[in-house]
């Protein structure tokens, strides 16, 4: 029995330190402040390039004084496909004020509001040897089971002659942003940075924590 | 041990215990979200956070740490209250108002009994604190985190929420939601007694259960009077917590039980009650 309980403690150890150190790389979590003058959110959100969907939850205070409707948008290249989600409460029994989130925009937003956002996204696929982004027109080709698409028939060749080298880089890179600009100013209130990196620079990727 | 209480008489608690279970559900999971809507939440995610203020993160200062206690502070007073009741009372949150454990056992009550699976060959407290140990450890050495990639209080509600809402939806349509699903499913719903998720992953079912085995001496427990068993088994057959061992005479797991009281009313010689223990 002794045995038996040190057994399952070790293997208990083994599983949670597996799921506690295993990124998943299609969600993260930012938080932030948005403010008159420019809020930003405290730590950029990783997310690791190749996935064909992505979720960010982008939750953020109002810091007084501001007050106003502000228009949410995800900016970066290639353009990408994606959807905000307003989280709140389903019966509102009206014992808070609660910003309203229609096409894309809060309105309404007080001070000391909390929002949180869900963003869900899909990259378009990514010409690996050249970095384009999909259009129609695009030619396809299977490797390993996996689809790529090429903007060429000189990208395909080259992509044919070394695949190993371009498998990985099929998806979007780089940084987009979730940013928040107040309809009236047009001026920014929050900008939340969005970081795809391939998986060998995933270090600090996955969830952020706070 | 002996009860110093027995009465013939059910309590409230034992008769009407998943109605209380289902408030709990009302209160704080959606459509309703009762209890978030005063301090401006939806969910468990943010004020009323319960997991995540006492894990120190490497890397954060002292002050970020108390931070964390001011943001999450109705969560603070929640696992506070949680624990003190324990303490004296045992752990009625656990079997009386947790909706995530909650919501678990009614699913499992509700689903056919040959989908059910048995857990009660895992030894309890050893699982539960050898994950609770890499709860505390893999974020104060930076090397992970369990608070919200599995986290119980952030899948159940949203299991709730996804049928009223797209933000809720989203939460299942990433890996870890997922995965959560599942933990919750095969664990939880799929679970016979429908408490394995409690039993074994919840880490605020095992501070409560150290405060359980805390308050032993004064406070109140389900106890057995020994000179009444006679071994039959029957409690344990229902323990949702596997924590009955029947050897000659039954005998509680004070780590692992809460007050749900099924066994006190399957007991067939009335030898299980809720009472302080006598040493």
């Amino acid at each position: 029995m002794k045995i038996k309980n040190i057994i399952f403690f070790v293997l208990a150890i083994g599983i949670s330190f597996l799921g506690a150190t295993w990124r998943w790389g299609d969600s993260a979590h930012s938080i932030g402040l948005v403010k008159a003058n420019g809020g930003e959110a405290k730590h950029p959100s990783f997310l690791e390039s190749g996935k064909d969907s992505y979720t960010l939850i982008a939750t953020a205070r109002v810091i007084p004084p501001y007050r106003g409707d502000a228009r949410v948008k995800l900016e970066g290249e290639p353009e990408m496909d994606y959807k905000l989600y307003a989280s709140g409460p389903i019966v509102n029994l009206g014992v808070h004020h609660w910003p309203v989130f229609k096409d894309d925009t809060f309105y309404d937003l007080n001070p000391r509001d909390r929002i949180a956002l869900w963003v869900v996204m899909k990259p378009p696929a990514i010409d690996p040897v050249c970095g384009m982004a999909y259009q129609s027109g695009f030619s396809k080709y299977t490797y390993k089971g996996k689809d790529y698409f090429f903007c060429s028939e000189g990208c395909m060749n080259s992509f044919r002659t070394a695949p190993e080298k371009y498998k990985d880089l099929d998806g979007v890179r780089g940084k987009y942003t979730l940013a928040f600009y107040d309809t009236k100013t047009e001026k920014s209130v929050l900008r939340v940075p969005v970081i795809f990196k391939g998986k060998g620079d995933m270090k600090d990727a996955g969830e952020h924590h706070h | 041990m002996q009860a110093n209480t027995t009465t013939n008489k059910k309590s409230f608690f034992v008769t009407h215990r998943y109605w209380i279970v289902i408030l709990g559900i009302l209160l704080f999971l959606p459509p309703l979200s009762f209890l978030f809507q005063f301090s401006q939440d939806s969910n468990f995610c943010g004020t009323w956070c319960p997991r995540m203020f006492f894990v120190w993160r490497k890397g954060i200062s002292g002050s970020e740490f108390l931070t964390g206690f001011i943001r999450s502070y109705l969560g603070v007073a929640l696992v506070l209250g949680i624990v003190a009741s324990t303490l004296f009372l045992g752990r009625y949150w656990c079997s009386h108002l947790c909706p995530v454990g909650g919501t678990m056992e009614v699913g499992s009550r509700i689903l056919p009994r040959f989908l059910k699976i048995n857990f009660s060959a895992i030894p309890a407290p050893s699982f539960r604190y050898g994950y609770l140990a890499v709860f505390f450890v893999a974020p104060a050495l930076g090397i992970g985190n369990l608070c919200c990639n599995y986290c119980n209080f952030a899948t159940i509600p949203r299991l709730f929420g996804a049928g009223f809402s797209q933000a809720d939806m989203a939460y299942f349509l990433r890996t870890a939601g997922l995965i959560n699903l599942g933990l919750v499913a095969v664990l939880g719903f799929l679970a016979k007694g429908g408490r394995a998720y409690c039993n074994l992953l919840c880490p605020i079912g095992a501070l409560d259960a150290v405060s359980n085995r805390i308050g032993l001496k004064f406070g109140r427990r389900v106890v057995i009077d020994e000179s009444k068993c006679n071994g039959c088994n029957a409690c344990a057959k229902v323990c949702p917590t596997w924590s009955i061992d029947v050897k000659e005479k039954a005998e509680i797991d004070q780590l692992s039980c809460m007050p749900c009281r099924i066994c006190e009313s399957k007991c067939p010689k009335e030898a299980i009650s809720y009472g302080k223990i006598k040493a």
